[in-house]
């Protein structure tokens, strides 16, 4: 609601204003940030109305300024900013002040001038606005000029120009004052070197702005750019620097706009340009050069203070705050504004001299910070156009800016000589010139520059560039030697050694002196030979370890060259060299003791077989094993005819060293999935070993699963296929990869039977290939287990889903040689119950199902595939195991015959049933014609008749012919069933009789009139044998046939009628293909 | 923590996809949140990359909608543009472009590098107000433009919960660029 208050007040009624102002004010301190911040809004505003109330208000922002809160204080300070003017503005209008407006106007001053210090505080945001006042701060103080780019907000703002010289109170040549100081605080606060991103940022921008409104600045800023980008702050972060970049890039395009620029533009060009823009865009934003009347005239002020501010930056020469007589008017061949960089920069061109340069090069190496700062790295990119002119010219400029910097440069000096530098100063004197200044600007922050990982101060940043350009430079015309001498240089930068700067400068004397050098080595390396002749052991290790390089190797040759007898100067030398190592701690290096022990080791393990296990001792007696020292031992290890030695001895490490035995154990169980089949197994075992101990079995564990866990990537890791064949990434997983992963796993499986969840959990994410993979690999250790492990029984009880496959194939495994346990069974039995009801569960342990379950399973089991269900008969029927455990079986083999007969048609279709029947007549062995009777005799006591019972009997016919008789008997019988009520029966019933006649003839008989006519129209060729048969009776016999039977026998014969023929003959072929279809006979 | 809800003003270069998605998810989380093109068109995929169909700012979403309707329905409903433009007419009714809008912000989010210079030029300064303009190279598809508004979602409400917003902005900007591996251009304009 106040916000209503303030619109209400300022804009509808300004008569209020003086009634409600105090109530307003007192809010200022109000408890809430906002509501403070609301006042400074409403005081602007408020004075901005009436330029009285600033005498008044002034002083409560002065207090707001001062608040708590960061975020009053900033607004405060954008309050200040438009205030400062509107100040300003309204005093000079006045001429005249009261001592209330003086008293107003030195407080404002004051403000301004914390506001001015507010640069140094800690808080980002507070230095942002502080910045921005700055800038607006110098546009005030400064004249607006014709060529000035002023924003059209901003016409009607007050500007130096617009204060008249003769003003009682305010000073015309103090606010230029004021307003130069200003901007030298602006550019001071820009070199500091932990400036952050923002605020640097906001700075190039007030920057672009300043050169815009105020092209009489162009020069300061077109410099302070120059040194900006040339000492990027080395705390920015990587993004920030090219966010710092971008935003150069967009105000160099701004500044370059203008059409003052034109001075500056191979400036400017140039640094756009290392920005990263194309020339053709930097022409495209270059505005046409102009006419030289047009060019810029400056006001006689300007041309005074450019003259006062070069001195200035040069050094600390303050002249009088007074504009220099007006006289100077330069021609336009010239440029308007030489400052300090500009003459030092002119000053140093000629002398770059590729031979200056590449001295200079070296001579800054001394100074060079020992690690690359990593901002350095980051914007650093290879100088493209070195050696041009252009190229140098930008170096030449680049120096001079870091010299007038530093403080240093030749026109100091050169104004005290009073005379033209070039021609009296010899090279040799600019370079030793040049060399101390740099070494002045490097002393200057002497902490920072060694063993610090901070990152290093500017200064060392650009001589670096610098002299990466400088190298540059030189590279195309030098002569050769120099080159060499760069070459050497660039390898000591960029390798940058851990030795300091100092360090590096005795070497390159090394190398001037080689001859005493090379001397003093033979001289000593002669002397050792001798001792070595004479075999002083123990003074012999002292003195060499004491030497670096040749001896040592020389001695350890000798000793390889007959180790057995010379074991002893070995010992003695590994034990001096890491006595030298403890000695020297903490600082030690390893390297000469590693160096003794490799080789040792690597000689050995060169040799052909020894059988003195001096490896082994060596190994073992070594005070500490190095990474380069396990390297052997693992080469050693993976040598077929060593194999044993080579793994014992490391295990003998891993026990009797605790303190880094994983890193042993590690190399061990990398052997473990080796290539090599006898270093596998060798490891295998030798893990094995190691598992039952507690302390090191997480750790194998551990490894193991790790490396069974690389199976769920889609493709083998690089990892498998070790450090030296680099195989292309995507290669498809093979049988041999997926072993690799799963050897030491499947090896500790049989031990811990905990482990197989985990290939359960690993085996449900992998792809197929692997999948099958892993079911061909696990049998050996799956049985290995055995179907009492809790684990394994565990496993089938909870079936990870997709995983079903693996458990099947255990419980294949398991049950392919045993019949399985009830346990199992039961296990199963509830898995296929009540979570997944994959009937092929239960194949594996069917024998253990009762003989209900199996009944029930047989629809689903049959409807398998073929191979699957002979594998079921197999089991149900015990032909698959040798030892005939058939007994086991829930069914016997008649049963089983039966329960295929009774299956539900409805369930499954009868050719899968009648191809399961097949399997059983396959089974001759079982199926005797004993059991197929029994089987017989009962399907024929069941009500109704099971379908297929005719179909069982004719195939039991065929295979035991001898059965005649009994099948006679079956067919009686059945007739006594009233077989005709079942068509499919019956129509087996006939076709038995046809084939089984003249046997049948007598059960024909026995059949009633109508089913023989029946009979005989399906088969109307038996009617005439069977006549003759009956013709063939005694009398006596004769008379027992029905005479309605005989009817039938003649009657057909009687009348022969060939229409009746017609669709006898075609219900048979009918038949016939009713034949194919249901009733296959053998 | 600011007290009003932080004003932001996601940038892209047609004010369709990713500032609008932005946009939505931002409003979402109660920030007070605009959207804006800096284009000199509103440009929509056409049937072939050099055929774009070309609206000017006027547009509303509902027109561009039918547009592209009665042009080729089964297209653009198939490339997702139909229902970009069904989710954005439900959030305003037309595209605004930048460079004509007056309103001070907080945050200014750009998705492309080369905004950030039209966001900084944009307008000419009066009050000082300093605004971060903070860019992430978002692509200009559905599934980075979605992945991009989380981000930024994300950014400003750690920003909304900075105590002096900037002051900790060069840290949190930062853990950012780290967390999502993109970098973010950081700078800061004025009103």
């Amino acid at each position: 609601f106040i916000i209503q208050v303030q619109e209400l007040i300022i804009n509808k009624d300004p008569s209020l204003l003086d009634n409600f102002l105090d109530e307003i004010i007192a809010f200022q301190t109000d408890k809430s940030m906002e509501v403070r911040k609301f006042v400074i809004g409403f005081i602007e505003e408020a004075c901005k109305r009436d330029n009285e109330l600033l005498l008044k208000l002034i002083a409560n922002l002065n207090m707001l300024l001062k608040d708590e809160s960061v975020n009053v204080v900033k607004k405060a300070i954008l309050t200040l900013t438009q205030l400062y003017k509107v100040a300003l503005q309204w005093f000079v209008r006045s001429k005249t002040m009261s001592d209330m407006q003086e008293a107003c106007w030195d407080m404002v001053t004051q403000m301004k001038e914390e506001v001015l210090a507010m640069l140094e505080v800690d808080n980002d945001g507070v230095r942002t606005h502080a910045i921005k006042f700055t800038e607006s701060l110098i546009i005030t103080l400064s004249p607006r000029t014709s060529d000035s780019d002023t924003p059209k907000r901003q016409e009607g703002d007050i500007s130096l120009d617009k204060i008249s010289k003769d003003h009682a109170y305010i000073r015309y040549d103090t606010l230029c004052g004021e307003g130069k100081s200003a901007l030298e605080q602006l550019l001071k606060f820009m070199v500091h070197p932990a400036i952050s991103s923002i605020n640097l940022t906001t700075a190039l921008g007030s920057l672009a702005t300043l050169a815009r409104q105020r092209p009489m600045f162009m020069s300061e800023v077109v410099q302070a750019y120059e040194t900006l980008h040339a000492n990027l702050p080395p705390t920015l972060a990587k993004s920030q620097v090219s966010s710092v970049r971008k935003n150069l890039k967009l105000h160099l395009m701004a500044v370059l706009k203008h059409p003052c620029s034109l001075e500056f533009q191979g400036q400017i060009s140039t640094l756009l340009l290392d920005l990263g823009m194309s020339q053709n865009e930097i022409t495209r934003h270059t505005p046409a050069p102009r006419e030289p009347r047009k060019r810029p005239r400056h006001e006689p002020y300007t041309e005074g203070k450019k003259l006062k501010i070069e001195p200035a930056l040069i050094e600390d020469d303050e002249d009088k705050e007074e504009p220099a007589p007006p006289s100077i008017s330069k021609p336009s061949s010239v440029p308007v504004v030489q400052s300090a960089i500009d003459l030092t920069a002119e000053f140093l061109r000629p002398l770059l001299s590729p031979e200056n340069v590449a001295n200079l090069v070296l001579i800054s190496m001394v100074y060079l910070p020992d690690v690359m700062p990593a901002s350095f790295q980051a914007t650093y990119t290879p100088v493209e156009s070195a050696g041009t002119d252009a190229q140098i010219k930008h170096l030449a400029r680049m120096m001079a800016t870091q010299m007038t910097a530093a403080g240093v440069g030749p026109d100091s000096k050169m104004t005290e000589h009073n005379g033209p530098p070039n021609s009296q100063i010899s090279n040799m004197e600019m370079l030793i010139f040049i060399s101390e200044n740099l070494a002045k600007l490097k002393r200057g922050k002497p902490p920072r520059s060694r063993g610090c990982l901070s990152p290093s101060s500017p200064p060392h940043r650009s001589s670096e560039s610098e002299a990466v350009q400088l190298s540059h430079i030189k590279a195309n015309p030098v002569p050769c030697h120099l080159t060499i001498l760069t070459v050497s240089f660039d390898l000591i930068f960029f390798r940058t050694p851990g030795t300091s700067g100092k360090r590096k400068v005795f070497r390159l004397a090394d190398v001037i002196q080689p001859l005493t050098d090379t001397q003093l080595e033979k001289l000593t390396n002669m002397a050792v030979k001798q001792i070595l002749e004479r075999v002083r052991v123990k003074l012999l290790s002292r003195l060499v370890t004491q030497f670096e390089g040749m001896m040592k190797d020389d001695v350890l040759e000798f000793i390889l060259e007959d180790i057995r007898t010379r074991s002893d100067l070995a010992f003695s030398l590994l034990y001096q060299e890491y006595n030298t190592y403890l000695s020297q701690q903490p600082t030690g290096l390893l390297d000469s003791y590693d160096h003794c022990l490799f080789t040792l080791l690597s000689g050995l393990q060169e040799k052909p077989e020894q059988r003195d296990g001096l490896f082994t001792k060596i190994v073992l007696e070594a005070p500490l094993i190095t990474e380069s020292a396990l390297e052997v031992i693992r080469r050693y290890c993976e040598d077929e005819s060593r194999v044993y030695l080579g793994m014992t001895t490391l295990k003998e490490l891993i026990v009797k060293r605790p303190s880094r035995q994983f890193q042993y154990l590690h190399v061990l169980l990398d052997l473990s999935s080796h290539e090599k089949e006898k270093v596998r197994s060798n490891a295998l075992s030798f893990i094995k070993r190691m598992y039952e101990k507690d302390q090191l079995r997480d750790y194998i564990e551990k490894f193991a699963l790790n490396y069974m866990q690389l199976l769920v990537h889609p493709n083998p890791p690089s990892l498998l296929f070790g450090a030296d064949k680099d195989t292309e990434v995507a290669s498809p997983w093979t049988e041999d990869t997926v072993r690799q992963c799963l050897y030491l796993y499947l090896s500790l499986l049989p031990l811990n039977h905990r482990l197989v969840h985990e290939l359960a959990s690993v085996y449900t994410e992998a792809i197929a290939d692997i999948k099958r993979s892993v079911l061909r690999v696990i049998e050996q250790p799956i049985r290995g287990m055995g179907m009492k492990s809790p684990q394994l029984l565990l496993l089938v009880e909870n079936c990870p889903k997709g995983a079903e496959t693996l458990v099947t194939r255990c419980l294949h495994i398991l049950t392919d040689k045993v019949p399985p346990s009830p346990e199992l069974v039961e296990r199963v039995r509830d898995l296929y119950h009540k979570r997944v009801p994959d009937v092929r569960f239960l194949i594996p342990v069917i024998n253990g199902l009762e003989k209900k379950e199996v009944t029930q399973a047989l629809p689903k089991l049959i409807k398998l595939n073929p191979i699957v269900v002979k594998e079921v008969f197999n089991r149900l029927l015990g032909t698959q195991h040798s030892e005939g455990s058939s007994s086991m079986s829930p069914l016997t083999p008649g049963e089983l015959l039966i329960s295929l007969h009774n299956v539900d048609s409805t369930k499954c279709d009868m050719k899968s049933i009648i191809k399961a029947t097949n399997l059983c007549f396959g089974e001759k062995n079982v199926y005797t014609s004993e059991v197929l009777a029994v089987v017989m005799q009962q399907l024929m006591e069941q009500s109704p008749l099971p379908i297929l019972l005719m179909r069982t009997v004719i195939q039991s016919l065929s295979m035991y012919p001898r059965l005649g008789g009994f099948v006679m008997n079956i067919l009686s019988r059945l007739i006594v069933k009233q077989v005709w009520k079942y068509p499919k029966v019956w129509e087996g019933f006939v076709k038995c009789c046809q084939r089984t006649k003249p046997q049948s003839y007598s059960v024909l008989l026995q059949l009633p009139p109508a089913q023989l006519t029946s009979v005989f129209e399906r088969c109307p060729e038996m009617r005439e044998p069977l006549l003759q048969h009956v013709h063939s009776f005694t009398p006596h016999q004769q008379a027992h046939i029905p005479a309605s039977i005989m009817t039938v026998l003649e009657a057909n014969s009687k009348q022969p009628e060939p229409e009746a023929m017609q669709p006898v003959v075609l219900e048979r072929q009918v038949m016939g293909t009713k034949t194919t279809d249901g009733y296959v006979c053998h | 923590m600011p007290s009003h809800p932080l004003r932001v003003a996601v940038v892209c270069s047609s004010n369709q996809n990713r500032s609008m998605e932005a946009h939505n998810i931002l409003s979402k989380r109660g920030f007070e949140v605009r959207s804006f093109g800096t284009g000199s068109h509103v440009k929509l995929p056409g049937p072939a990359p050099d055929k774009p169909n070309v609206y000017d700012f006027k547009t509303t979403y509902e027109q561009m909608y039918n547009d592209l309707v009665r042009k080729d329905k089964e297209l653009y409903t198939q490339n997702g543009i139909l229902h970009m433009l069904d989710r954005n007419k439900r959030i305003k009714s037309r595209p605004e472009r930048f460079q004509s809008c007056k309103d001070q912000f907080d945050l200014v989010i750009t998705f492309v590098k080369y905004q950030l210079g039209i966001v900084n030029t944009s307008r000419e300064q009066e009050t000082f107000t300093p605004v971060h303009v903070i860019n992430v190279d978002i692509q200009d598809n559905h599934e980075e433009a979605t992945l991009g508004a989380f981000l930024i979602c994300e950014l400003c409400q750690c920003i909304q919960h900075t105590d002096d917003m900037e002051n900790e902005m060069d840290e949190l900007l930062q853990e950012f660029e780290d967390k999502s591996n993109r970098p973010f251009l950081h700078t800061v304009c004025f009103y």
